[in-house]
């Protein structure tokens, strides 16, 4: 990102735009697909799944942002993200920055415990999962009920990605803050966590996209009021017995926050993924 | 020095894993960083007590979510392997490997291990290129090339549920959007569409997971290409290098670690691939698209057999460790062994 | 009511594991506070008229029965299997609930759950008649059935006639003929949700019925034998129905009533003339049109036409439908409640507010809908009805023989191989 580069180093010919275009055709186009879909009648959808809408039906669109069961929906997923952003990226960073910062002997085998917790979807447990927080814990249908899991799930990616972004913080900062009589502790909260700023906005970006998006441990555990929208997705799909258009205009509508936000802070996740601390 | 390794695939992660990304374990920014980072590690203050009682505090939240909502479900779900179970009444038929031996034996499970190790195989081979050639073009100084960044990651954000049920309708036989453009530029789509036809139904599955998760690695080469200082280009431009001879030169060695990042997180999601082939395909058509999480939801959701979908995660957990074992031996090493 | 029978792949989904779900907030004791009595329902008529129906029917017997109340929880389909599953898991099972019948009942059974009626509720059985077999263990009747369909085929009356077919096929030859006229006038004769497995599988159900007599199927139920070599000769009526290649393109991954291209959704909209599904098929179409119409008027109904040389009754009917039991541990006034939802006037309630089909016969008259009335025709005259064999079976076997003949849709499996990982996944059940 220096200016210092010459013109028409790096610079595309008409080859690399003509590719660029391709490339946007082929990822936008399923995404415009759904939502232009929502615009059309179920009748000119069976009539001819291809086309464009013709009439404009704007009822689909209508129909689902006056639906007050979409607000609840909304506001379930909106509150379980961020429960499971929150949990999972204070968790997870104070998990990465002893496994960064300090040096015992457990320290490794600690780290691979995070890593081994990357090798488990959660399909795998997911009926021990269900009959633990159902009868165990007696948290279904409640967001704690799902959040949780879900932080625990996100955890290990988490504690993967913090930890070289807390090891490439520079020593001198924590020597210094030492000297002034700083504790660990004071460090953590003081130095460390303003530092990985922008790791932790990564994390928790992507940790909140997963749970906005996420199925099946929801399936499971919300019912009724409680569900979320990808929940609502299905459960119109299956009310309305496919309303493929009604489908496709909650699909949209249900992935623009996520989008959004993911999108709006595109630039700080490349920057937080690149694992070192600017200045 | 270039990456002289294998290549592998994208993941998807499952479920509730958010989804992310990379980890970049220190990038090959020259070796005084990393002096720094050896010496980074202060000694403890306040003696060993203090510090262990510290340690414990900060990563006790961690593994305590860890232990119960992680940990202990996979022990549960180890417990029921043993016994035939229907999901309700005591847990009292043991049955000992039998769970195990019943799903080894099953050709549908055999066969949706090969096709979990098809599409890590089909990722490194396509997805690697595909997506480290969209990271060097998006990494040019084109117009537009803030919005074109934006653009390839949206099919990363979109729920899967949401993907799958859009890919659907495209891919509809006779009346979907793909079958009508193939036919516009004269050729016969598959008489049972694509997704209805056995041998094109992997095939079919794996360019959607192709489109949506290329954006990860998108993602994580363009995280690795920041890391890559603008010298190193200036100096092979001044030696006279093309554009292309400068990325192969410079660059793509240099991405060695985030690639082996990106081989490790697309090897774990291919192992785990569920949701999308659910919202597909089911694992259909003719069990032409089972994977092994596919099939023990259906044992254990759809056949109610608990135990025999227990043994299943615990062979799917099995087969992914010894693939994190032989990465970590043969991939991973030399990161590590460099870095400690 | 709908396909409230069968699920939808989503609902499957649901259904399985899930289906442990909800457990937490079903408190379903039954307590005697203060001399009254308290009886749990769980029921899937969340819409009107059906949710307002039973409110009066429990008002009602409320009034007949002082100090007893009857707690009402009608929730969406998906959402009743998913609780009912987790209340078995703990044992905490409503007073009155729905069984589907056969193996998942005789699980339940099994495990003491469901309280056996026979003698409680014996005339009401009487009345029913053969209907309430599916719902027996042992020779003892644990359940009520108090809505029962058959599957046949479902066509577009319009088509038939623009193809020149004047009357319905009877036997497969007329079928495969029909197919053939069809397909000569241009058109996909059949349409199937073989994506969902269960609709696929009904063919082999039916080719069953037709093959094998009715003393080799009801033992099968119990001992698990599937050695007869009907069960052979109903895969290869299966297969022979294939060689005609008379289904829609894309049927191997075609979801049965998902969407306006599911295999319901090309009926409703003139896509195929045919389809072979169960009672709930019209509900099921209105969903998939945008004037909740469906075929309308141009809707027909035909049975599974018999197959030469089968040895089985060529009038039995496949079907199944939705029961009320008792749990174990309910109130004995529980099974009067039942009963009184079995009698005559609820029956006709019930069938007059489109309900369900009522398997009280008294209130036959009361269905309107001249396709279903003609179904109701064909169920009541049936000498008996097989319950579908996924759920006679239970989950487990069902579910393999279900895939295995979805593989046998797909020309990867051979009739002999329907019926050995049918009789692999029976062995397991020890």
């Amino acid at each position: 990102m220096t200016a210092g580069r010459t013109k028409q180093f790096g610079a595309g010919g008409p080859l690399v735009y003509c590719l660029a275009l391709v490339v946007v055709a082929l990822t936008l186009g399923p995404v415009l697909y759904g939502a232009l879909g929502g615009f059309r009648s179920n009748e000119q959808l069976a009539s001819d799944p291809a086309g464009l809408p013709d009439p404009w039906v704007f009822d689909n669109y209508t129909d689902v942002v006056t639906n007050a069961d979409f607000w609840r929906y909304a506001l379930n997923s909106t509150v379980i993200a961020l429960i499971t952003t929150f949990v999972a990226v204070l968790a997870g960073v104070m998990a990465a920055y002893p496994l960064a910062r300090y040096r015992f002997r457990m320290r490794e085998p600690l780290f691979m415990v995070f890593v081994l917790g990357l090798l488990f979807p959660a399909a795998v447990a997911i009926i021990p999962l269900f009959i633990l927080i159902t009868h165990d814990l007696h948290m279904a249908n409640s967001w704690w009920g799902v959040a949780l899991p879900q932080a625990a799930f996100a955890l290990p990616m988490t504690v993967v990605i913090l930890r070289p972004f807390l090891m490439a913080m520079p020593q001198e900062l924590e020597e210094a803050a030492l000297i002034d009589g700083a504790s660990r502790i004071g460090i953590f909260w003081r130095l460390a966590l303003p530092l990985s700023m922008p790791a932790l906005v990564t994390v928790g970006v992507l940790a909140f996209v997963a749970s906005w998006n996420a199925y099946l441990l929801p399936l499971l555990l919300l019912q009724d009021d409680m569900r979320t929208l990808p929940l609502g997705v299905a459960d119109y799909s299956t009310e309305h017995s496919a309303d493929t258009a009604g489908v496709l205009a909650f699909t949209t509508i249900a992935m623009i926050p996520a989008l959004v936000l993911f999108l709006a802070m595109q630039r700080r996740i490349v920057g937080g993924l690149q694992g070192a601390v600017k200045g | 020095m270039p990456p002289s390794r294998p290549r592998t695939r994208r993941g998807e992660l499952t479920v509730t894993h958010p989804g992310v990304a990379p980890a970049t374990p220190a990038q090959d920014e020259g070796v005084a960083r990393r002096e720094d980072m050896r010496r980074a590690i202060p000694r403890p203050i306040g003696g060993r007590g203090r510090q262990r009682l510290e340690i414990a505090m900060f990563v006790s939240p961690a593994l305590i979510l860890m232990g119960v909502f992680v940990a202990w479900p996979i022990v549960s779900a180890v417990r029921m392997s043993f016994y035939r179970w229907k999901g309700f009444g005591p847990m009292d038929d043991f049955v000992g490997l039998n769970n195990y031996r019943l799903v080894l034996q099953d050709e549908v499970f055999t066969d949706a291990v090969m096709h979990n190790l098809t599409i890590v195989v089909a990722s490194i081979l396509v997805q690697l290129p595909l997506g480290l050639g969209l990271a060097l073009l998006l990494n040019r100084r084109i117009k537009g090339r803030g919005l074109l960044r934006t653009i390839v990651f949206v099919p990363y954000v979109v729920a899967e549920v949401i993907a799958g049920v859009i890919w659907f309708q495209l891919l509809q036989p006779e009346y979907g959007v793909v079958d009508s453009l193939i036919e516009a530029v004269g050729l016969t789509p598959p008489e049972q569409g694509f997704l209805g036809t056995p041998s094109l139904a992997l095939p079919t599955v794996f360019v959607v997971l192709t489109w949506k998760y290329l954006g990860l690695a998108v993602l994580l080469f363009l995280a690795g290409l920041q890391n890559v200082p603008d010298e190193l280009f200036e100096a092979a431009q001044l030696d006279g290098a093309s554009w292309w001879q400068a990325q192969r030169r410079v660059a793509i060695p240099l991405l060695g670690p985030t690639i082996r990042t990106w081989l490790f997180l697309s090897m774990i999601g291919s192992i785990q691939l569920f949701d999308m082939v659910w919202v597909l395909t089911g694992g259909g058509p003719a069990n032409a698209t089972t994977t092994m999480a596919t099939y023990l939801v259906n044992q254990g959701t759809e056949r109610h057999n608990y135990g025999i979908a227990g043994a299943a995660s615990v062979v799917l957990f099995v087969v992914g460790f010894v693939l994190a074992l032989f990465y970590q031996v043969f991939i991973l090493r030399r990161d590590t062994v460099q870095e400690r | 009511m709908r396909s409230k029978t069968r699920s939808a792949a989503l609902a499957v989904l649901c259904a399985g594991a899930l289906v442990l779900a909800a457990a937490c907030g079903s408190d379903s004791d039954s307590s005697d506070a203060g001399g009254e009595t308290t009886i749990t329902w769980w029921h899937n008529s969340n819409n009107e008229p059906g949710k307002g129906f039973y409110e009066q029917a429990a008002k009602d017997f409320e009034a007949d029965h002082p100090g007893v109340k009857i707690e009402i929880s009608a929730m969406a389909h998906e959402d009743m299997v998913a609780k009912l599953a987790a209340a078995f898991q703990s044992g905490d099972v409503p007073d009155i609930y729905m069984e589907r019948g056969g193996g998942e009942l005789a699980d339940h059974v099994e495990a003491g759950l469901v309280r056996d009626i026979s003698d409680d509720a014996s005339d009401e059985i009487a009345k029913i008649g053969g209907s309430v077999a599916g719902w027996q263990v042992d020779g003892k009747t644990y359940a009520l059935p108090f809505s029962l369909g058959v599957v046949g085929f479902w066509y577009n009356t319009e088509m038939f006639d623009q193809a020149g077919i004047t009357t319905t096929p009877t036997t497969m030859a007329e079928l495969e003929d029909d197919i053939a006229t069809l397909k000569d006038a241009g058109m996909t004769p059949l349409s199937v949700g073989a994506g969902d497995k269960w609709p696929a599988a009904h063919y082999w159900y039916q080719a069953a019925l037709r093959e094998c007599p009715e003393d080799v199927l009801k033992d099968a139920v119990t001992s698990l034998d599937f050695s007869d070599p009907c069960f052979v000769a109903a895969g290869d009526a299966v297969e022979e129905l294939l060689a005609t290649d008379p289904f829609n393109k894309g049927f191997l991954s075609t979801p049965a009533q998902e969407g306006a291209t599911s295999a319901s959704g090309l009926l409703a909209t003139g896509k195929v003339a045919m389809e072979m599904q169960g009672h709930w098929e019209p509900g099921v179409m209105q969903g998939l049109t945008d004037d909740g119409k469906g075929l309308g008027d141009k809707t027909g109904w035909f049975p599974f036409p018999a197959i030469d040389g089968g040895q089985g009754d060529p009038t039995a009917q496949l079907g199944g439908g939705d029961a009320w039991a008792v749990s174990e541990d309910a109130p004995d006034v529980a099974v009067d409640f039942v009963k009184y939802l079995l009698s005559d006037d609820l029956q006709k309630g019930f069938a007059e507010n489109n309900m369900g089909l009522p398997t009280n016969s008294a209130a036959s008259g009361s269905v309107a809908d001249p396709a279903l009335a003609d179904l109701l025709k064909v169920r009541d005259s049936s000498p008996y009805i097989q319950l579908y064999f996924d759920t006679a079976f239970g989950e487990s076997v069902g579910g393999a023989m279900n895939d295995e003949i979805a593989l046998l849709f797909a020309g990867q499996a051979s009739p002999q191989d329907v019926v050995d990982a049918t009789q692999q996944a029976a062995d397991q059940e020890g």
